[in-house]
């Protein structure tokens, strides 16, 4: 009985958000502030992508809180599971094939991670894409090798460092310019490495922050296998 | 650089990033940090209260005129909510400062953190998105402060607050890609501005995901089946904070957006009855616990019901009796958290029946939770007294005389049950079995005494506070005046 109430309810709810939903035209400008977005960026902020400038300059106060989402996350995971540090992952080493695969692999998609957040403001993918590569990369190890391990000591001081940049280039605009987060370099030439002001900087932050707490996260939860 | 708003968000959250390195130096100064940060922010507060009070400050972020960046609003509202919450933050430090004792302590003092950060930006923030942001940092360090004792009990109350908090967010989520799809603004005054123009099946499919989604956090009926078990589960302090700050926060964001875009009379009207059934099935439960701490939970739904009847009263004297509760409840709730934490030290166990004769053992402990189950009550010389007598007046000038009397009828319920528990402290005989287990620690005491004061102070001098919430109602209730500060026109 009960089941079948809840999926009645479920139904008559999916119903009016998809009625509501489908209403909605997309593709056509109807959002004024979405406009404003696709004229001013380049010159504007000096970012090519305009996916990033409204993630990192625009809404960048947002980016900040969703960095301190995941670091979140990971603190609170760590907090939960407090009690099974420095058990060891008994698991078996993987075939000699995936073992050399993956030891080639590595370094390439550490490097490709780091591209991608390098690249944020040129190219599509940002902080968030990049560290999540890196941290694949650092699972696909922890797959292979039963004795690879990371320092925990190191990851901490990275994604602590990170963050405070963040929170400092921050309060730096707040100094040097008249706005929290607001951006103090030069925007540069767009298109080439080294422009559109602070946004490249936040972005290596994020996708070191991003990678440092993702293999965290990794790293605690292969721990409570046994 | 001047003091601004953005350091209720900034500079906790820089003290979150940097606690794990201090950590790794000295354990003893991590404890100390939120402390010190929680100090500089009610001097923050504090000194920008009277400024606020003048001229609303809307503060731009990232050099982005809203509607294109996001903006943080502090008018006089703001400014009392995040005066309350840091100072409150403090309090709750000092009491943790010695409580706290289990690894890992570095952790927990890094969740608190960002619970401060989320919950203020809540307050602060500008803009609907922005607010769904720090609704999710509040959350997520709430879920995880539930199960820091590391139990079975917490883990499953922290499991449940985890699933029904998802529910809400993935809701609230959903009422703001509606609300940006049909605006094309994120912007709250900017919304407000063009909500009129939005067809009136989608606003109320908007209003039905808001009141889920953020009636969970703030314990509306029947969302709030989670409180119960993540209060009684936490850690004392954590139950403090759980009532104290990021309920509070959540009824702002519910009223704030209620206010702005559904100022409809059937709105409050609902709101008004979901706030009277709030109440009355919270105190008729609480009236059934057993255990000390789930009793000080569904007392704490059955204040939010209070609350929520005076907002939805919806006429400004009705709203100022309401953020005077809000304060209230508040202070009174963490004093009520503070004692049973060590009392159930002390008695080694939850049940309230292992209370008897406490009060001759413990009688500063004892003292203090009895003052604070006759504040909360509404008893004449204390705090409580004053927020029910204007809520009733209020609620009486409105004409709603059957919610006076259900009010009332909660007030009787609430007094037998506290009454219940002094009576046991006191004028029981102690059970034999002889448990010592902590004494309670000079920091508990100082941050009880503290709260003790304010309630004794506030119940003789009702008018200062009340004066200054009078700015605080009038900027909730005038819709204009919101738009006009914010956009900056």
């Amino acid at each position: 009985m009960r089941k079948v109430l809840a999926v009645f309810l479920l139904g008559i709810m999916g119903f009016y958000l998809f009625s509501s939903f489908s209403e909605i035209p997309f593709g056509e400008n109807r959002a004024t502030v979405g406009d404003y977005y696709l004229e001013n960026t380049v010159l504007q902020t000096g970012s090519v992508n305009t996916i990033t400038s409204i993630v990192v300059s625009y809404r960048g106060f947002d980016t900040l809180g969703e960095v301190t989402v995941l670091f979140l996350a990971s603190t609170g995971l760590a907090a939960i599971l407090f009690d099974n540090k420095g058990r060891k992952r008994r698991r078996q080493h993987a075939s000699l094939i995936v073992r050399v695969g993956a030891h080639l692999i590595y370094p390439l998609i550490i490097l490709l991670g780091a591209y991608v957040f390098i690249h944020g403001h040129l190219t599509p993918g940002g902080g968030f894409q990049g560290g999540a590569i890196i941290a694949t990369g650092v699972l696909l190890m922890f797959m292979s090798y039963r004795s690879f391990e990371v320092s925990h000591k190191w990851l901490t001081y990275l994604e602590s460092f990170a963050g405070i940049s963040f929170v400092t280039i921050g309060l730096s605009g707040l100094i040097w310019g008249e706005s929290f987060l607001q951006n103090i370099l030069p925007l540069g030439v767009p298109n080439e490495l080294f422009s559109a002001g602070v946004i490249p900087i936040i972005y290596i932050a994020v996708g070191i922050k991003v990678g440092a707490e993702l293999t965290g996260l990794l790293d605690n939860l292969l721990k409570t296998i046994k | 650089m001047n003091i601004s708003p953005v350091h209720f968000i900034a500079v906790p959250l820089l003290a979150a990033f940097l606690i794990p390195i201090i950590g790794r130096f000295s354990k003893e100064f991590v404890k100390v940090i939120p402390g010190i940060v929680l100090l500089y922010l009610s001097y923050v507060a504090i000194s920008l209260f009277p400024v606020a009070l003048k001229t609303p400050i809307v503060e731009v972020l990232a050099g982005w005129k809203p509607p294109f960046g996001i903006s943080l609003v502090y008018g006089p509202l703001a400014a009392y909510l995040t005066a309350l919450i840091t100072l409150m933050g403090f309090v709750i430090w000092v009491y943790s400062y010695k409580f706290i004792i289990r690894e890992p302590i570095e952790k927990y003092y890094m969740l608190f953190m960002l619970l401060i950060t989320g919950s203020t930006g809540i307050i602060l923030t500008g803009d609907i998105f922005n607010m769904f942001v720090f609704l999710e940092i509040t959350a997520i360090a709430a879920y995880s402060l539930t199960a820091f004792l590391r139990d079975k009990d917490g883990a499953e109350a922290a499991f449940k607050y985890l699933l029904i908090g998802s529910f809400a967010s993935s809701f609230f989520l959903l009422a703001v890609m509606l609300l940006y799809a049909s605006t094309g603004t994120l912007n709250l005054a900017e919304i407000t501005s063009k909500i009129d123009s939005v067809a009136m099946s989608t606003r109320i499919l908007i209003l039905i995901l808001f009141l889920v989604g953020l009636g969970i956090e703030a314990e509306l009926f029947p969302l709030n089946g989670w409180a119960p078990d993540a209060y009684s589960q936490a850690p004392s302090p954590i139950g403090a904070i759980f009532g104290g700050i990021v309920v509070k926060a959540a009824i702002y964001a519910l009223m704030r957006l209620v206010f702005l875009l559904f100022n409809f009379s059937e709105v409050f009207h609902f709101l008004l009855i979901m706030g009277i059934i709030t109440m009355i099935v919270a105190e008729m439960s609480a009236m059934k616990q057993q255990q000390i701490k789930r009793m000080l939970a569904f007392s704490s739904i059955g204040q939010m019901g209070l609350v929520i009847i005076a907002f939805s009263v919806g006429t400004s004297d009705s709203v100022q009796a309401a953020l005077f509760q809000m304060f209230n409840h508040a202070v009174i709730k963490a004093l009520l958290f503070f004692a049973a934490g060590y009392l159930v030290f002390h008695s080694g166990s939850k049940k309230i029946s292992a209370l008897d004769g406490l009060g001759r053992d413990k009688p500063l402990t004892s003292f203090f939770f009895a003052l604070g189950a006759l504040a909360i009550i509404g008893l004449p010389p204390f705090a409580g007294f004053w927020s029910k007598l204007y809520i009733l007046i209020s609620v009486a000038d409105a004409g709603l005389i059957t919610a006076v009397v259900l009010v009332l009828i909660a007030s009787v319920i609430e007094a037998v049950y506290y009454l219940r528990v002094v009576s046991r402290l006191y004028f029981n005989k102690e059970s034999a079995q002889e448990t010592e287990v902590r004494r309670t620690p000079l920091t508990g005491l100082l941050a009880m005494g503290v709260l003790a004061l304010v309630i004794i102070v506030v119940g003789i001098y009702p008018d200062y506070i009340w004066n200054l919430l009078k700015p605080a109602a009038e900027e909730l209730v005038n819709k204009a005046e919101y738009i006009r500060i914010a956009l900056l026109k």
